[in-house]
């Protein structure tokens, strides 16, 4: 008789649950805009986007089942009876305004690419398969992204007042899901080969997504580019006191 | 009094208004890309719709969402300013 052998990793465990949560909850605030959108179009790539991510979750819930960590709480391992919330805070309510999508869609859902980037040649052959998959879907996703910031900042006025604003409610957390520079998580799965990039590394291979864009737009944000060394820095301290490494989201947020 | 408070409510709900207005029309889509596809190497390229967006790159989003009902070997788009009329009908 066969018999099925779990994988015993809390980091793992830990990182996808975190996944699985994230993008649940993305496509669940990205299908809230099907009917909303400006523009009939923008509803239909809205739809489109909910359809992808919430398939991402689908295939990422199955994976916990392989774990030990799985064993004591079989019904978290479930999207329909899982009570734990592990994905970030601000997450926790739908965007209540199109500049809200628009600031999920390019600082939250583009953090969680960088993540599967980083992942793509992962030792650990079941995420490795899920990431060259979902990074097909990711490249439209941030391509809508980033042309949705460039026409809001653009038109000016009270538009990009409101979308820097809606920029900058999901900026710090986003940033903090990556893991302060000592995250026994994320370096845990680095030195396993399970991504390969530390959690300072994915912050900057973040910021070189989202910076040009930013920067071009003249978008004000805590970040400057370091000429010597050639990469995106932040210049602000994020709130470490206030992160809950097991959820991998804000306290109080 | 009273009436000149109930005028000055009126006066910034029109001015809201007004406002908000503007920011719609900001924000609405003026250029045109008619789209073309063929689901197969034998067919031509023959026209299946069009999008509406100023941005280049957005509207390929949408042309690429909006019609997603065959496996297209093929897609592209063209402004439609672009297009030259010959006959006119």
């Amino acid at each position: 008789m066969a018999v099925h052998i779990r994988k015993n990793s809390v980091p793992l465990f830990s990182i996808i649950s975190s996944l699985a949560d994230n993008k649940q909850a993305i496509g669940r605030h990205y299908a809230s805009w099907c009917n909303g959108a400006p523009a009939l179009e923008a509803s239909v790539a809205a739809a489109a986007m909910a359809q992808d991510e919430l398939g991402h979750a689908r295939t990422l819930y199955p994976l916990l089942e392989d774990f030990v960590q799985a064993q004591n709480q079989p019904q978290q391992i479930v999207p329909a009876t899982r009570t734990l919330r592990y994905h970030l805070a601000v997450l926790d309510d739908p965007p209540c305004g199109w500049f809200d999508f628009v600031a999920l869609n390019f600082l939250i859902d583009t953090a969680f690419t960088t993540f599967f980037e980083a992942a793509q040649d992962s030792t650990y052959e079941p995420l490795r398969q899920r990431a060259r998959k979902i990074l097909q879907e990711e490249h439209i996703h941030f391509i809508h992204a980033e042309g949705w910031v460039r026409r809001l900042a653009k038109t000016g006025g009270a538009v990009r007042a409101n979308l820097e604003v809606a920029l900058r409610k999901v900026w710090t957390e986003t940033l903090c899901w990556f893991g302060p520079a000592d995250d026994h998580c994320m370096l845990q799965l680095h030195h396993e080969g399970i991504i390969n990039a530390s959690p300072d590394t994915l912050r900057n291979r973040y910021f070189d997504k989202i910076m040009p864009t930013l920067s071009a737009l003249q978008i004000a944000v805590p970040v400057t580019f370091n000429g010597e060394a050639k990469n995106w820095e932040l210049t602000c301290e994020l709130p470490w006191p206030l992160w809950d490494a097991e959820a991998r989201r804000l306290r109080g947020s | 009094m009273y009436c000149d408070e109930i005028l000055g409510c009126i006066d910034m709900s029109n001015q809201e208004e007004r406002e908000n207005t503007k920011r719609r029309e900001a924000l609405n889509e003026t250029r045109v890309w008619q789209v073309y596809a063929r689901s197969q190497y034998e067919e031509p390229l023959h026209e299946i719709g069009n999008v509406m967006a100023d941005d280049e790159a957005l509207a390929r989003v949408y042309a690429r969402s909006i019609y997603d009902e065959y496996s297209w070997v093929e897609m592209m788009m063209v402004p439609r300013e672009a297009i030259v009329t010959i006959i006119a009908s």
